[in-house]
């Protein structure tokens, strides 16, 4: 079917490529803003573009891998709100915020394993899977949690306290430099990266994004990965679910939403192909930071929230269009 | 490997009927129990009022239903805030220069429809970049200027539109227009246009070894579904009678998990306006029945949980029942080839 070699060669050069311009990209539009913006080179606006890029870059974390086994997580916005308002409302229920947090991960983990078990089943659909897995869940959180609560919900929103660690966490005057989420970002990335390339799950997963019957033939179990993939990408949604929380110091069911969109940009801009089998996590983080740059320098340019979504929207097809484009039939055949 | 081509040949037909079972068979279940629940929907009036509310929704899925035909991955995320944009020029915009008529109106909504369709599937086909991403990012640019445009719901829409939706009786404007788009719909499906369409859907490579134009055909693809979401948001806007720039998110949900219930598969190529249609009959029935509950504050999160969990059993039933259709046509190919 593919040349093999040729098919190598051609995917590293187009990787080595997205990674250049990526990277040129960024540099381009970090003195745009620097010379364009005031204030954007000072120290409290880099710290908060690190902390914003480490929520998207965690949240980018499963939606990478995801896209290499070539499938596509819909279900992350609704699993960070999800978990953002359910971690509030546990953590006020009288349990301790650590025990809190650690049952919002096993059950986001639970969540994951539905969708890539669903998923690994309907062969193509798993969009449509993950949008509904998601809505389902973010349905079923917010009524659990209005039922519960003393506060209640009002138009998604619920007040309560947040604990002093978790806003410590995200905190944009801590004490190390940057927020401890952008260290935690950091760890993740490591080993995100030492997953995908020296581990045996890893090359699985380039493996079935490839090409199935190859994966097959040599032994991946193709299930076993898929529910992995989804599991690990729900399990990080939350995590930027509960980030948000310390954040915000209160829960939004909606907080999520503009992740649907960033997650995928970030991945696509780093030049992983959504058809599986091509790309990297390391590519991911430079798309991560050149979308906070640019959400930046709109805010910077003092648009509404409204028309920095429509710039936003605008922009990403050309940068898209420069290195993620699909191949033509014709050199298919 | 002539085999299993042929026996996917015979697969692909005869999904085509199975497909149906999931979406109809609901729809069995669902009559029943609004029958149990809320029986005023089988008055005059209620059945007026149901064919008004529901054929915004059914054309706007049949919009989607010739994007995921000429697939791969091809779900039009953008229809939900494509169809509020359209309402908010509607409300906004053509009532401002006084084109307030109904050809005025149709041929307005048709045609920003269209344009931004083209836009959309010129950037798919001729970039050839992802469906998902740049129908993503039509979303964001839509949904952004309607509420640039328009912050909070308001506005009022031209008189005649909310008379057409009323529901008054049963052969209302809004039965005509949805008979009529189907109508449209069953002329264009028999075209050899529409079949290119399918063809290339399948699989682009022999489409395009055929001599079939995969830019001109995509694009083709992307005017039809910009049609039927123009007339879908003249629907929308008589319904509501107002311009309402928030509803896009949860109108692209409904409509995606109406198609996939009708049995599109988003992998192209199989995709029917009849298993549309009753899919989103099905998804507004759901809403229905579960609005005679009384879930009170809890009224939204409901029909979103049911909706999602409708959404991926819909996926489960038709993929068991595609599976039991190909086993049954292996065992019979077994058969006659020991016969």
């Amino acid at each position: 079917m593919r040349g093999l070699d040729l098919g190598a060669m051609r995917s590293t050069a187009t990787q080595n490529a997205g990674a250049f311009i990526g990277a040129l990209l960024l540099i381009v539009l970090v003195v745009v803003g620097a010379f364009t913006i005031d204030g954007f080179w000072s120290v409290i606006n880099l710290r908060s573009m690190l902390l914003f890029a480490s929520f998207l870059g965690i949240a980018a974390i499963g939606q990478t891998l995801c896209a290499l086994v070539g499938g596509l997580d819909l279900s992350i916005p609704f699993v960070i709100g999800a978990a953002n308002i359910g971690a509030l409302r546990v953590m006020n229920g009288g349990v301790p915020s650590g025990v809190a947090v650690v049952s919002i991960l096993f059950l986001a983990a639970l969540v994951g394993v539905v969708n890539g078990a669903v998923s690994y089943r309907q062969q193509g659909q798993a969009l449509v899977v993950t949008l509904g897995v998601g809505t389902a869940v973010l349905g079923l959180v917010q009524i659990l949690v209005s039922r519960q609560g003393t506060a209640g919900i009002a138009g998604g929103t619920i007040q309560g306290e947040v604990p002093g660690w978790l806003q410590g966490l995200v905190s944009l005057r801590s004490s190390l430099g940057v927020a401890p989420s952008v260290f935690l970002w950091a760890g993740l990335s490591v080993l995100t990266i030492l997953l995908l390339r020296r581990t045996w799950l890893g090359r699985g997963i380039f493996a079935l994004g490839g090409n199935r019957i190859a994966a097959k033939r040599s032994m991946m179990p193709e299930l076993g990965i898929w529910v992995l993939v989804f599991g690990v990408s729900a399990v990080t949604a939350a995590v930027t679910g509960i980030l948000l929380l310390g954040f915000s110091g209160g829960g939004y069911a909606d907080v999520g939403q503009p992740y649907l969109f960033t997650t995928l940009a970030a991945v696509v801009i780093g030049g992983t192909s959504l058809v599986g089998g091509r790309g990297s996590y390391a590519l991911t983080i430079i798309g991560a930071l050149i979308l906070t740059v640019l959400q930046s320098i709109l805010a910077g340019f003092s648009l509404s929230a409204a028309g920095q979504e429509a710039f936003l929207g605008a922009v990403i097809i050309p940068m898209v269009a420069l290195y993620a484009r699909g191949q033509h039939p014709r050199m298919l055949i | 490997m002539s085999r299993p081509s042929a026996i996917s040949g015979s697969v692909g037909r005869l999904r085509k009927q199975t497909t149906l079972v999931t979406p109809f068979g609901l729809l069995v279940v669902l009559l029943v129990l609004s029958g149990v629940r809320g029986p005023h929907l089988f008055t005059s009036d209620g059945l007026a009022g149901a064919i008004a509310a529901a054929s915004p929704l059914i054309i706007a899925t049949v919009a989607l239903t010739v994007i995921a035909l000429a697939g791969p991955a091809g779900v039009d995320l953008s229809i939900g805030p494509l169809m509020t944009f359209i309402n908010i020029s509607i409300v906004l915009g053509l009532t401002k220069v006084g084109l307030t008529g109904p050809v005025e109106v149709f041929a307005c909504a048709i045609g920003i429809g269209i344009v931004i369709q083209i836009g959309m599937g010129a950037l798919i086909a001729g970039l050839r970049l992802s469906t998902v991403i740049v129908t993503l990012a039509g979303y964001l640019i839509l949904a952004g200027m309607s509420t640039v445009l328009l912050p909070q719901p308001g506005g009022i829409a031209p008189d005649w539109m909310s008379s057409w939706a009323a529901g008054v009786t049963i052969f209302s404007p809004a039965l005509y227009v949805l008979v009529g788009s189907l109508v449209l719909w069953a002329l264009l499906s028999r075209t050899t246009f529409f079949r290119n369409i399918r063809l290339m859907g399948g699989n682009n490579r022999t489409a395009f070894v055929s001599g079939v134009r995969l830019f001109p055909t995509l694009v083709g693809a992307h005017v039809i579904a910009g049609i039927f979401a123009g007339i879908a948001a003249v629907m929308y806007t008589g319904l509501i009678s107002s311009a309402d720039p928030t509803a896009g998110i949860s109108f692209t949900l409904s409509a995606v998990t109406a198609l996939v219930l009708g049995g599109a598969s988003l992998a192209g190529g199989r995709a029917s306006a009849v298993g549309s249609v009753l899919g989103a009959i099905d998804i507004w029935l759901i809403s229905y029945v579960l609005a005679t509950y009384n879930f009170g504050l809890n009224a939204s999160y409901m029909v979103q949980l049911t909706t999602g969990v409708v959404l991926v059993l819909a996926l489960l039933v038709g993929g068991l029942l595609a599976s039991f259709s190909v086993s049954r046509r292996r065992r019979l190919a077994r058969l006659g080839g020991e016969q």
